[in-house]
């Protein structure tokens, strides 16, 4: 299996002021990001936003080639929208959506290029212990955190194979032999993930009553 | 207190979902209290379904399961903390980007503070001789590295059984070796499945499943004997067709 390259950025151990910045306040310029992405009507406004947040990555140390390949990941996809938002709707709305695509993207990066994946998950336990009232286990929502961020890298490396093995049929040109093995692939993967957790252990829901 | 008992366990599934059941497993009735257990057998034998049962990964159709204590199924959650279980391949378990991270992952339940998982992670990785692949991809790992990995994320929790599935099938050689040593030194019981007959001859006791059925319980050497009378004879049967010029088409 080929092809894992990640679409959010692995962490890269670093001592930046973006590093050393509170979690919280991470989450949150994400969050921000995510809302402006709804909120901004100026493709300008949207511009300056992304050379920020790729001003914010650089900053941290984490490089330019990680940049540029957290964008490549999601290039061939946001220029198929952006090419069909220009037709539909003209050159600044595409511009727009496409920047504000790429703002969500370079911000969630620079949060994983700078905070550790177990700092990442204690974090997300802490925002989902209110959800405890009402039921939630608070290590259920980072355990699926975990897993989103290993199965993203998966399912990707998966399609690569599956096109490789298309073109050496000589079947590049037939979706059904490109998204059927990639859907097959990733259920088989799913079920074993279930099972290796479950194996670990992880998941189950805490018992008060065990030491 | 320290044995595994399988009382009249048999496993059976629904074919296709049809209410025609295929058994995996016959009546099998075991008690296992050597330290090294190995299960041999062929392809779909039922080996798997077998380790499957002591982790509470398959629930038993009939009979029940006792590990160290525990039933498999009315103690699932103790059971899965107690009985540790690596997989043929190393990636379908590995579920964190890096080692540090996965071993740090099994950790999370047992350890709340941080600081001590990340420190007690860093002692399970140096234990493993991985320290310095720790924060390294695990696709970047050759797979014996990966396979000490997926074992030592396994052991950071101290099962007191490891239950391994095939552990040496994807490996090369001189890997092969590596985790045949490392199995060798661990305290804990252990009980696995394997087709390398080397490393089932190392088993203080040797089960020999066919088709769903315990042929064989011995030692190692009178186990790997019975095997390879098996296969011979599966392989006598095999070439009947061909000697008498049907080649299928």
């Amino acid at each position: 299996m080929r092809g894992h390259g990640f679409l959010i950025a692995n962490y890269v151990p670093g001592n930046s002021v973006i590093h050393r910045a509170p979690l919280l306040l991470k989450f949150l310029v994400v969050a921000a990001c995510g809302a402006a992405s709804f909120l901004v009507v100026d493709w300008a406004v949207s511009l300056v936003v992304f050379c920020i947040m790729c001003g914010l990555f650089l900053l941290s140390g984490a490089g330019l080639r990680r940049l540029a390949g957290a964008i490549r990941m999601v290039a061939p996809i946001v220029l198929v929208i952006g090419l069909f938002q220009w037709w539909q709707l003209g050159g600044p709305t595409a511009a727009r959506i496409v920047l504000n695509i790429l703002v969500c993207v370079v911000a969630a990066s620079v949060l994983t290029a700078t905070t550790p994946v177990q700092d990442l998950l204690d974090g997300v336990v802490s925002l989902a212990k209110p959800f405890r009232r009402f039921g939630a286990d608070p290590e259920r929502f980072a355990l699926t955190i975990a897993v989103m961020l290993r199965s993203i890298p998966f399912i990707a490396g998966a399609f690569a194979d599956v096109r490789d093995s298309a073109r050496a049929r000589g079947l590049e040109r037939n979706p059904r032999a490109l998204v059927l093995p990639v859907f097959i692939t990733t259920v088989a993967y799913a079920r074993q993930t279930g099972d290796a957790l479950a194996a670990r252990g992880l998941g189950e829901p805490e018992d008060p009553l065990e030491p | 207190m320290n044995s595994i008992h399988f009382d009249g366990v048999s496993v059976r599934v629904s074919v296709d979902g049809s209410d025609t059941a295929k058994t995996l497993l016959h009546d099998v009735s075991l008690e296992l209290t050597e330290r090294r257990i190995g299960v041999i057998g062929a392809n779909g034998s039922g080996k798997s379904t077998l380790l499957r049962l002591l982790n509470g990964l398959v629930a038993p159709s009939e009979g029940r399961i006792v590990v160290h204590g525990d039933d498999t199924v009315a103690n699932v959650r103790r059971i899965r903390r107690n009985v540790g279980f690596v997989f043929t391949d190393p990636l379908s378990q590995l579920v964190m980007p890096t080692g540090r991270e996965d071993v740090e992952l099994s950790l999370r339940r047992s350890i709340k503070n941080s600081k001590e998982r990340a420190a007690r992670a860093e002692t399970v990785l140096a234990r493993f001789g991985l320290l310095g692949l720790a924060d390294q991809s695990i696709y970047e790992l050759s797979g014996g590295e990966r396979q000490l990995l997926a074992l030592a994320a396994v052991l950071a929790v101290d099962p007191k059984v490891l239950v391994l599935d095939e552990p040496s099938t994807l490996l090369d050689l001189r890997n092969r070796e590596l985790l045949r040593r490392t199995i060798a030194g661990l305290d804990q019981q252990v009980i696995m499945s394997t087709h390398d007959l080397d490393l089932a001859m190392d088993m203080n006791r040797v089960l020999v499943v066919e088709s769903g059925r315990i042929v064989f319980d011995g030692d190692a050497e009178e186990g790997v004997a019975r095997y390879r009378m098996l296969c011979a004879a599966a392989l006598d049967e095999l070439p009947t067709s061909s000697r008498k010029g049907d080649v299928p088409r």
